[in-house]
């Protein structure tokens, strides 16, 4: 993995921490396959306020409410932190 | 603008895309903000700074005893958009369309247009809706079987997610007022209805139990265009793309 795909990885792990809290790491650290929903299982109100701090943190230039206007409601239920990487790396690049 | 202070309550408020404003209200128990951030809000932003919020008890708002009838929430709405000099569009779900339209009934200068979806009428009638209540009105055992669908194979995965809602549920329905203040809401009257001259458009799914409220609607609004979508009462779930497609022409 490319050292910004790594960089953003943990960054999204620390952001999934604070919203959620550190005990969604008792499986083990957050990985490119972990599923948002059915491993995390976060709540779709706790996704939203990790979409507000992913904003925060990368800026406008990480369009995510127009990433998510352009995906079926299961795809959003199966994303995974790979998705949401490869999604802000694209961004950047 | 996370966490603002609306009426003196923390309120969680969030904000998409640029345009005229669109203020767009959730249902109750189930609901967050979430249900329109995922579903049309989205869509809804490419054209509008759409504006979603928690009410109160819901989401990340603050906790609340009570308030969850229509008078009191639409104080709320008022509060959430006290910041809007602009008249703005409404779009409510289930019980946060009897709030939109309780709203426009109260400040018709303020609303622009007003899209309901699946508002029960007479209000007393939303308790049929959260058909994962039991029968006595108090949480079921089993209640992840009664949920509807989508949002039972979203939380149906593990133990998290449903312990949570598990959670909520039980401050809404066994320590806050919101099951009895659904209940002593009061009917709209017609004559009430007939004035409403906010154009407006009623959305209902054709399998819904709250059909017969959106066919009372149209006939007592006196500027509302009625369509039935497929789908059941969540139908910003069931008919994701049909539904922010229609609030898209009619807000355009």
């Amino acid at each position: 993995m490319s050292v910004d795909r790594e960089d953003i990885l943990r960054t999204v792990e620390r952001l999934v921490v604070e919203v959620a809290g550190d005990e969604l790491l008792l499986a083990g650290p957050i990985t490119m396959t972990t599923s948002f929903n059915a491993d995390l299982e976060l709540e779709s109100i706790e996704f939203v306020a990790l979409a507000e701090k992913l904003q925060q943190h990368y800026g406008a230039g990480v369009d995510f409410v127009g990433w998510i206007s352009k995906k079926e409601l299961d795809q959003i239920i199966a994303l995974t932190v790979g998705e949401l990487v490869e999604f802000i790396a694209s961004c950047r690049s | 603008m996370p966490i603002v202070a609306a009426a003196g309550r923390a309120t969680h408020v969030q904000e998409l895309g640029a345009g005229p404003a669109v203020v767009m209200i959730h249902g109750l128990l189930i609901g967050s903000l979430a249900s329109w951030y995922f579903t049309a809000a989205p869509q809804l932003a490419r054209g509008h700074r759409v504006r979603v919020y928690d009410l109160r008890g819901h989401g990340r708002s603050e906790r609340a005893a009570s308030g969850y009838d229509t008078r009191t929430l639409a104080g709320d709405l008022d509060a959430v958009t006290a910041d809007l000099r602009e008249p703005f569009d409404l779009v409510g779900h289930s019980w946060g369309g009897l709030v939109a339209l309780r709203y426009a009934i109260e400040h018709p200068a303020r609303v622009r247009r007003l899209a309901i979806v699946e508002a029960p009428l007479p209000p007393s009638s939303a308790l049929q809706m959260a058909s994962f209540l039991a029968d006595d009105g108090q949480l079921p055992a089993r209640l992840l079987d009664a949920l509807p669908a989508p949002l039972r194979e979203a939380v149906a995965s593990g133990r998290r997610q449903a312990e949570r809602l598990m959670k909520s549920l039980e401050l809404l329905v066994l320590e806050s007022s919101l099951l009895a203040d659904v209940r002593n809401e009061p009917d709209l009257a017609d004559a009430e209805l007939a004035r409403v001259g906010t154009p407006a458009l009623l959305l209902y799914g054709d399998s819904s139990a709250c059909a017969p409220g959106g066919e009372r609607l149209a006939r007592a609004l006196p500027a509302a265009r009625h369509v039935v979508l497929p789908g059941g009462h969540y139908l910003h779930l069931d008919a994701r793309d049909a539904l922010a497609r229609e609030l898209e022409e009619f807000l355009a």
